[in-house]
């Protein structure tokens, strides 16, 4: 350990820091207020420490790590996400979890580990971005996973909440399982572990045969399962609905974000061949997941579970990018994972805004006249939804852009089609949704506006806002810095 | 910059009104008529003699240059015609709108102004990646002002309309970037730029795809017959105000996409595709006027007109001769101010009588004369009687494609007798005959008399001197087709 | 492939063996086993007194979490044994990255004693219950 390799990790070292600093706090004082501070302190000082590591950069920390622009990038992602999550999670946790004054109630959870959990999550999402190497990927996938579990599961006093977290836990780890074994027959075939010496073996030919083919396909369902890509997505609606609306963003931005950071330096280092075995079945796991994604969501009347579907076929949107191959799917794939955090996050943010201490808002009549009872919000939820649609003027349009262009680029004709028709039917249940804000309220809706002020929700609500539309309607400083980024 | 402040100035007064309309009701429909009178007086602006090839006006800085994107509008005469059109429907949808619209009229207008700024930047935009940006941008707060302020299946139809939009959109997306993918390639320059992109040298079979593309896009939105189904739909359960832009501009951006961009962009391919789309065209006008015939309710009648007109657009524009594209521009004129007309006169009975269906009128010329001349007036124009607009349009249309195609041409005149049938059958229903039901009407009012009677005037203008309006569009027109022949003239 | 085969095929055949001798033990009880069904024979003790009450008694859950913290610990102590034996190759550096991760263990048992993991019976609560305070339904 040099002082320039702690200088390149600084991003991590602040992070797990802060992680043990929460902990101590919750031990000590026992303060809401305390650990969101710290939490947010933390995350704020691994965003800076990033331009400390950026002179150092690009840098192989051990053999796990390499600290590249790439991996900075995305770490700024995953911070800046991962702040925003922390800043509705505040007013989340503040309205439905109440801090347990009255002793032995056993049912009331504490509120401070849900901050070391989630920081925890973004130290392992951080290694993943990082990650050259299978133990570092699986090392980070852990981290980030035991960390979800325990998030998922957080509101114990539902049975929707428990039902995610079991759910998750058991196919997760099934999904490690899967992913491991992988590992295992890829190195008993190629004799690496790291990806540079995978890449060489592949180009060598020794990526051939059953052994390492089969290795390939067992890791693709690991990851699969953590992209909610179909047929792996089982868990995806029932964790998305049963979670904490600020779990549930988290899940489906820094999580799979990271997961696809990784698989998108896996797949650039690895070229695998554009008509190979691997290629196909990525393209195929797409088409399925575009298609399964859009129409299970039109029979959804959940809105999370809604967004679960939606966030599967997006996922599918993505695969597009990463099959690409050609010069512009980094920027295709790196431009379309921001524009889907923003709009996520400001998604979930409006559910977990709109929450109450009894239930997460996700029916489609706690919606129905939004738009008359809080203009505001209703104005931002529709933003994010056409954003999801891609829809110009947001961001959302420039990701889905970005991912045509690649497409286009590499030929890939049947598949840009595909994702044309399957963009067409997800307008449908974003349009209902959006038409549903619009309805005159229920009478019943209409005198229940517990509107608490929950300031820093609205802040970050604001902010996501901005940057989207920003973002979609001058993306040129987004795309140079992705570029300045990519190798 | 002028351009550009014109698209400005509808978002603007749009964000004005919705501000106003917080606190005055009556505020944000004042804020729309200036911004559409502003408007229309930029328009003017350019109005002078024109040099003939440059543009009149022109605005071109980068936008994204990492990808080739630069914000270029330009002007020249088929624009400014179609902008102008936009300003004056503009008016009238305001003046539609008046105290139609109570409930949240900042809102209302805010959307209605989105709208207008929206078409603009298509008639303006010279990037194909701006054109496709303002395409869409368009579409949204259409959306809103049909699912909000409809009649009552007004959901479904503004959904049925997004997506039958979005999908020809997206696929036009598609073609658009094949077009900047295979210019990139072939040259090395990756540009939206509708200039440059021009002569780009392609596969015919790829250009035949990316045509077809681009004409998914467009098709849909003109309505060529097979994608017209969401358009009887959406013009029934807008408002009136959205039906008169829906009718009047909405429908002319698909002509306007054809003249301008798919057929100067890949002209073999479109010499290939001309005679089905003219068969198309010709489907369109006959099937239009005979469903037009068919209906009892007077909005839905209205709109299927619109298919047989635009059905004439079509069939001039694939006919693709001097005559006939003039025809196709002075169509497209005439119809956007006769239909967005009647259709704010259908909007002033309903308004009144609150039902649009025929079978419970008649009579009305003894309650309401003003009213039941002037739909009379209109309902001539839009049959295409000699001396107004409309007839100028057709009858080119008609001669240029003449020359092109005589079998459908004498087909498509049989449009002319099922115009006639359709119009006068409107007005024999409506005005005439018994009333079934004793009423007692308020007449046209100053404003919406004042309107209609400009509009009637307009378009007695465009009938006896067209001269004018051809003139300002030949330029245009005139590039289009150079573009082609110097195509066809280098294709082997 | 030939060579490996050959490598393998004692393993294979102590396999086979395992299975087949385990089949003809099971086989063999099972053809000439006593098999009976009196009114005792599916109670436990068969020969002793009647079981009284159920099997299944609920377990306190501190149980449970003490073992956890055993294993958990316990497992820790694995890395101080690697450091240990590696002591003088790795060289402070090697030593301050074991400081960090005994301090990091010192912190989370900091953390299970103020939150009353360590305290028997308080259903890991934060706060031992004062005396006298009702406890809330």
């Amino acid at each position: 350990m040099r002082p320039d390799d702690l200088a390149a990790l600084s991003p991590l070292l602040i992070l797990a820091g802060a992680a043990v600093a929460v902990l101590l706090a919750a031990a000590v004082f026992r303060s809401h207020r305390l650990a969101v501070a710290l939490t947010l302190a933390g995350l704020a000082a691994a965003f800076a420490s990033l331009s400390i590591a950026w002179p150092h950069a690009p840098r192989p920390v051990t053999t796990l790590l390499a600290i590249d622009h790439f991996a900075l990038f995305y770490m700024g992602l995953i911070l800046a996400a991962a702040f925003t999550v922390v800043l509705f999670s505040h007013d989340y946790l503040a309205t439905t979890c109440l801090p347990t004054e009255g002793v032995g109630q056993t049912s009331g959870p504490r509120r401070e580990e849900y901050y070391v959990l989630m920081l925890l999550a973004v130290v392992g999402s951080a290694v993943l971005v990082a990650s050259v190497h299978f133990a570092s990927f699986f090392l980070g996938l852990e981290l980030l996973s035991v960390s979800l579990y325990a998030l998922v599961a957080y509101r114990r006093e539902g049975r929707l909440g428990i039902e995610a977290g079991v759910k998750y836990l058991i196919l997760g780890g099934a999904a490690s399982a899967f992913l491991l074994f992988g590992m295992a027959l890829v190195y008993a075939a190629l004799g690496s572990l790291d990806f540079s010496g995978l890449a060489r073996g592949f180009a060598r030919g020794d990526g051939e045969g059953l052994l390492p083919l089969a290795g390939i396909g067992l890791m693709v369902v690991g990851i699969g399962f953590k992209l909610s890509l179909v047929p792996f997505h089982g868990w995806a609606p029932d964790v998305y609905q049963g979670a904490p609306a600020p779990v549930t963003a988290f899940v489906a931005t820094v999580s799979k974000g990271a997961v696809f950071a990784l698989l998108l330096r896996f797949f650039s280092m690895l070229q695998p061949p554009r008509h190979g075995a691997l290629a196909t079945v990525v393209a195929l796991v797409a088409v399925a997941s575009m298609f399964a994604g859009n129409w299970l969501a039109l029979l959804q009347t959940n809105v999370k579970r809604l967004l679960a579907y939606s966030s599967i076929a997006h996922m599918g949107y993505l695969l597009v990018a990463l099959l690409a191959s050609g010069p512009w799917a980094p920027t295709a794939v790196t431009g379309y994972l921001t524009a889907y955090i923003v709009t996520i996050l400001g998604a979930f943010g409006v559910v977990s805004v709109l929450s109450t201490r009894s239930r997460d808002a996700d029916g489609v009549e706690d919606y129905r006249g939004l738009a008359w009872r809080r203009p505001w919000l209703a104005g931002v939820f529709t933003a994010m939804l056409l954003s999801l649609a891609g829809i110009p003027l947001t961001v959302g349009f420039i990701g889905k852009f970005y991912v045509l262009a690649a497409g286009v680029n590499s030929d890939l004709w049947l598949l840009v089609v595909m994702l044309a028709v399957n963009s067409a039917i997800g307008l449908f249940y974003y349009l209902r949704l959006i038409a549903v804000l619009y309805r005159p309220p229920s009478e019943a809706a209409a005198g229940a506006v517990a509107s608490l002020s929950l300031p820093l929700g609205s802040a970050a609500l604001l902010t996501l806002t901005l940057a989207l539309i920003i973002l979609g309607v001058y993306p040129a400083p987004l795309i140079t810095a992705i570029q300045a980024c990519l190798p | 910059m002028t351009l550009a402040y014109l698209i400005l100035l509808f978002v603007v007064s749009g964000l004005l009104a919705a501000v106003v309309g917080r606190r005055f009701a009556t505020g944000p429909r004042w804020v729309a008529l200036a911004a559409c009178i502003a408007a229309a007086g930029l328009a003017l602006k350019f109005l002078s003699p024109s040099s003939g090839t440059a543009w009149l006006a022109e605005l071109d800085v980068p936008w994204v240059p990492a990808l080739g994107i630069r914000f270029h509008l330009a002007l020249d005469g088929l624009s400014l015609l179609l902008l102008l059109l936009t300003a004056i429907l503009g008016l009238m949808a305001v003046a539609a709108s008046w105290n139609a619209i109570s409930e949240r009229p900042g809102f209302y207008y805010l959307n209605l102004l989105l709208a207008l700024a929206g078409i603009s930047g298509v008639f303006l935009a010279m990037d194909l990646f701006l054109f496709y940006f303002f395409w869409e941008l368009m579409l949204i707060p259409m959306f809103f002002l049909i699912a909000l302020w409809g009649h009552e299946n007004r959901q479904r139809a503004a959904i049925k309309f997004f997506i039958f939009t979005q999908l020809g959109g997206l696929l036009m997306l598609l073609a658009i970037l094949g077009l900047y993918v295979a210019h990139g390639r072939s040259t090395g320059e990756y540009t939206f730029d509708y200039p440059r992109l021009l002569g780009t040298v392609l596969a015919p079979g790829t250009a035949l795809w990316l045509l077809l593309g681009f004409a998914a896009a467009f098709f849909v939105k003109l309505p060529a017959v097979p994608f017209h189904t969401w358009l009887p739909d959406a013009h029934t359960e807008a408002p009136t105000g959205g039906s008169v832009i829906l009718a009047g501009l909405l429908l002319k951006t698909g002509a306007y996409g054809l003249i301008r961009f798919a057929l100067p962009l890949f002209p073999g391919a479109a010499a290939q595709v001309a005679p089905a789309a003219m068969v198309l065209g010709t489907i369109g006008i006959l099937y239009g006027a005979m469903l037009a015939f068919a209906q009892t309710d007077l909005k839905r009648l209205v709109a299927y007109t619109s298919v047989s007109h635009l059905g004439f657009v079509l069939l001039g524009i694939f006919a693709w001769n001097t005559l006939a594209l003039q025809g196709a521009v002075m169509q497209m004129i005439c119809h956007g101010l006769s239909t967005g007309a009647l259709f704010m006169l259908v909007g002033a009975l309903d308004e009144r009588l609150h039902t649009r269906d025929m079978r419970r009128l008649g009579g009305l010329q003894a309650v309401v004369p003003r009213l039941a001349a002037m739909a009379t007036m209109l309902a001539l124009a839009s049959l295409g009687l000699p001396g107004l607009g409309n007839f100028v349009g057709e009858f080119l249309v008609l001669l240029g494609a003449f020359r092109v195609n005589a079998t459908l041409t004498t087909v498509a005149t049989l449009g002319f007798v099922l115009a006639t049938v359709y119009a006068l059958w409107m007005i024999a229903r409506t005005f005439h005959g018994p009333a079934r039901e004793a009423r007692k009407l308020a007449d046209l009012t100053g404003r919406e008399l004042a309107v209609l009677l400009a509009t009637t005037a307009a378009l007695l203008y465009l009938g006896l001197f067209p001269q004018r309006v051809l003139d300002l569009a030949a330029p245009g027109l005139d590039r289009a087709q150079h573009a082609i022949a110097v195509e066809v003239s280098h294709a082997p | 492939m030939p060579e490996q085969t050959s490598a393998l095929w004692p393993l294979g055949l102590y396999c086979l063996a395992v299975v087949a001798i385990t089949t003809v033990i099971l086989g063999i009880s099972h053809v000439l086993g006593e098999r009976h069904s009196e009114k005792g024979t599916a109670i436990p003790y068969e020969s002793g007194m009647t079981p009284t009450g159920s099997a299944q008694l609920r377990f306190s859950a501190d149980f449970y979490l003490v073992a956890m913290f055993f294993v958990i610990f316990d497992l820790e102590s694995i890395f101080v044994f690697a450091w240990a034996v590696a002591a003088r190759d790795v060289g402070w550096s090697g030593y301050t990255e074991l400081f960090v991760f005994v301090g990091i263990l010192l912190a989370a048992l900091a953390y299970l004693w103020r939150s009353g993991a360590l305290t028997w019976g308080t259903g890991g609560q934060a706060h031992a219950p004062r005396p006298g305070k009702e406890i809330e339904p």
